[in-house]
């Protein structure tokens, strides 16, 4: 008779003001942390394919460049439009590198660069360009695709978001 | 209780009298945001649409322009400086192109660097199916310039923000 009142408590709890409270804790809580430190999003595209596939479910964890700074081979997501959208990019040169592809390669400040990630066959040839101060170079894992299709380049720190919890 | 009763009316009054205001005396970032509703209305476009709507919001488009409205965006072919009546004839033209179109803006922040200038950061989102049947989705990043002229708030720049440079 205990047990069953508690399960009854359990599931369908009294209107106390002591539950309220409770419960809009619980609500502020889940609106600041998943509003601003653990933002969830779905993915859509394949620019990021094997790596994030199109459909996927993940979060933006924020805190990870709180107090540090993107690196190369870091997945990030860059501030597309306004609040919502976002870009899942890969770093792959940082301020002051020289960036270029050649014959689907990837060259930084001359040097070959491995990436394991890129798992499809790569053609793009761009010329080398530096990237800018505040900023990182970002491309997608996915690069089986004509060169002006992918949406890439070079995107200012300020715009990276976070980095995907998985 | 007849005293309570004139101070319930008494506050009705006012609250209503606060309702009206806001109603018909909005505010000047209430009346840059209604350009951009006028804007998005204008420009979205449903299959049944017959041809004297269709004209009628070519005329509409243009109008909520400057004399002079300069367009900044990533590919040059787009970019330069274009009068009422080019923008009427372009936007019309494009229209055309998609049986069915949707124009909404997201995240307005409006900012009034000088009494009659207002700047605008916002998501723009254009989804519709073409005439040849292909699905349209894209989303960009925008900075607009409206200036007050003869009390109409109306666009003089347009740039399509660009997150990443390749």
């Amino acid at each position: 008779m205990a047990v069953n009142n508690k399960i009854r408590q359990f599931f369908f709890p009294s209107l106390t003001l002591k539950f309220l409270i409770r419960v809009s804790l619980v609500a502020l809580f889940a609106y600041l942390f998943f509003g601003y430190l653990c933002i969830p999003f779905t993915i859509q595209g394949t620019s990021m394919d094997p790596t994030y596939h199109h459909g996927g479910v993940n979060f933006c964890w924020r805190p990870s460049y709180f107090f540090s700074e993107p690196k190369r081979f870091d997945v990030v997501t860059v501030r597309f439009a306004g609040i919502k959208v976002m870009l899942l990019k890969r770093v792959v040169a940082q301020e002051g590198e020289q960036v270029e592809f050649r014959d689907g390669k990837l060259f930084v400040d001359g040097k070959e660069i491995e990436e394991p990630y890129v798992r499809y066959p790569c053609t793009w040839n761009l010329p080398p360009r530096r990237v800018e101060k505040d900023c990182v170079y970002v491309v997608g894992d996915n690069r089986n695709m004509p060169i002006e299709n992918h949406h890439f380049g070079q995107a200012s720190k300020n715009r990276i978001v976070g980095v995907p919890l998985w | 209780m007849v005293k309570i009763k004139y101070l319930l009316i008494g506050v009705l009054i006012v609250i209503l009298g606060i309702l009206a205001a806001v109603i018909f005396f909005p505010n000047k970032e209430k009346r840059v945001k209604k350009q951009f509703n006028l804007l998005s209305e204008w420009v979205s476009r449903s299959p049944d649409e017959n041809t004297f709507t269709l004209l009628q919001k070519m005329k509409n488009i243009g109008n909520l322009f400057d004399e002079h409205c300069e367009l900044k965006a990533p590919s040059q072919s787009l970019s330069g400086s274009y009068t009422r009546e080019e923008i009427s004839a372009y936007a019309g033209s494009a229209r055309s192109y998609f049986s069915q179109l949707d124009l909404k803006f997201y995240d307005l922040h409006v900012v009034f660097p000088e009494n009659e200038v207002a700047k605008v950061n916002l998501t723009a989102r254009l989804t519709g199916k073409s005439t040849a049947g292909e699905q349209v989705d894209e989303t960009r990043e925008l900075e607009c310039v409206l200036r007050k002229i003869e009390n109409k708030w109306l666009f003089g720049e347009i740039e399509i923000v660009e997150v990443l440079k390749k």
